[in-house]
């Protein structure tokens, strides 16, 4: 079978044929599993981050973590939450790293998150949400993600975060709480 | 700003961000099997015995099990055999042999053997409960390095500890138990019952 077929008859398999067939050591498997959530866990890494270089890392490194410990995945559990959970593990992980050694600011690109052409046009209000993101604290970035980006259930995130649910629902509410006052505040900075 | 409308803002700019990126989304998952191709993901050790054992074919399958069955009855066989025959008793070990036995029979007399090897000691003494923790110095007479004392006690629940040229040596591996005692290790012994009957 060539690499054509062989990855078009992954594709109409189902999650959990493709990950019992990952884990008998058939990578072409988990290319497919990487197709399906790539997207998912870049966004993830991209809305914990704020800082694109180390998404792209960190959205690679997921998966070959993943693969590397896939038998410690119980089949009977939903894989996006096991998978979530190492992505957003790692994203801590650097996280940490980057408080001891911060990149150096680039003045349009920090604050905007990933594209300076957005965060040229200010008045954009996607350009103010990014800043407002990027100036959030972690703990209320990372649940604002996984609910908006992601689309997780609030017991879903509390167990990718390990928190209490309620206490993702207090930290969801206040971010955007805080969102909404950044937002409010470069308003007022725009029009004066 | 509508709760509603920052909501949906949210979405579409962390959606934007993901599709701006999207030249590094292009053949990800390619450059993933590339690294991972002949690098198998790591299996637990029941994982990849299932799985040995479910690819096998069904005569193998029989014969690997008729193979395991038999090296378990050999062996319950050979723990029966070294336990209850006197002549296989002390094959394995005559250390076993020797001392064991002979602390199972003088215990229920009162008779308590003390064995400590140090081979290269100068002074081996026991302090424990039964001597007020006043060292009683064992002896060596045939010079192999194994220190004997044989006491006769009444019985009880003794906790005790060797002194191996002034050295603490408080986990004696003939002990029925050991006890945690000023950060360190106590032996204890029974004399006339066991542990389990107090």
């Amino acid at each position: 079978m060539s690499k054509e077929e062989e990855s078009s008859v992954y594709r109409v398999q189902d999650e959990v044929s493709l990950l019992r067939a990952s884990l008998n050591g058939e990578v072409e498997a988990w290319g497919e599993i990487v197709s399906r959530y790539k997207e998912a866990i870049l966004g993830l890494c991209v809305g914990f981050l704020r800082n694109c270089p180390d998404a792209e890392d960190i959205s690679h490194d997921t998966f070959i973590r993943a693969y590397e410990n896939l038998h410690r995945y119980h089949m009977e559990k939903r894989f996006s939450t096991w998978i979530f959970t190492i992505a957003s593990n790692l994203c801590r992980n650097r996280l940490r790293y980057r408080r001891r050694h911060p990149i150096l600011p680039l003045p349009v690109q920090m604050e905007g998150g990933c594209s300076p052409a957005i965060t040229i046009a200010q008045e954009d209000r996607q350009a103010q949400i990014r800043q407002g993101l990027s100036r959030l604290p972690y703990r209320y970035r990372a649940p604002i993600t996984l609910r908006y980006y992601n689309d997780l259930s609030y017991h879903q995130i509390a167990r990718v975060l390990s928190l209490p649910e309620g206490t993702i629902k207090t930290h969801i509410y206040r971010g955007k709480a805080l969102l909404k006052q950044e937002i409010e505040k470069m308003e007022v900075v725009n029009h004066a | 700003m509508h709760k509603d409308d920052l909501e949906k803002l949210l979405r579409d700019t962390l959606q934007q961000e993901v599709s701006e990126e999207r030249h590094y989304l292009d053949g990800l998952e390619k450059k993933i099997v590339a690294e991972l191709t002949g690098r198998l993901p790591r299996r637990g050790w029941l994982q990849t015995l299932t799985r040995l054992f479910t690819q096998m074919e069904g005569s193998h399958r029989r014969q690997l099990a008729v193979i395991g069955i038999t090296a378990v009855i050999f062996l319950f066989l050979g723990i029966f055999v070294s336990e209850r025959l006197p002549l296989f008793r002390g094959l394995f070990s005559t250390y076993d042999k020797q001392h064991t036995t002979t602390i199972t029979a003088n215990s229920n007399r009162g008779q308590l053997l003390f064995v400590m090897p140090a081979p290269g000691a100068q002074t081996v003494a026991v302090v424990g409960s039964f001597n007020n923790w006043e060292p009683t110095l064992l002896t060596d007479e045939d010079e192999d390095g194994i220190w004997l004392t044989n006491l006769s006690l009444t019985p009880g629940r003794y906790e005790y500890a060797f002194v191996v040229d002034g050295r603490w040596w408080g986990q004696d591996p003939l002990a029925d138990e050991y006890v945690r005692s000023f950060g360190g290790y106590n032996s204890v012994r029974y004399v006339g019952y066991t542990g389990d009957n107090i």
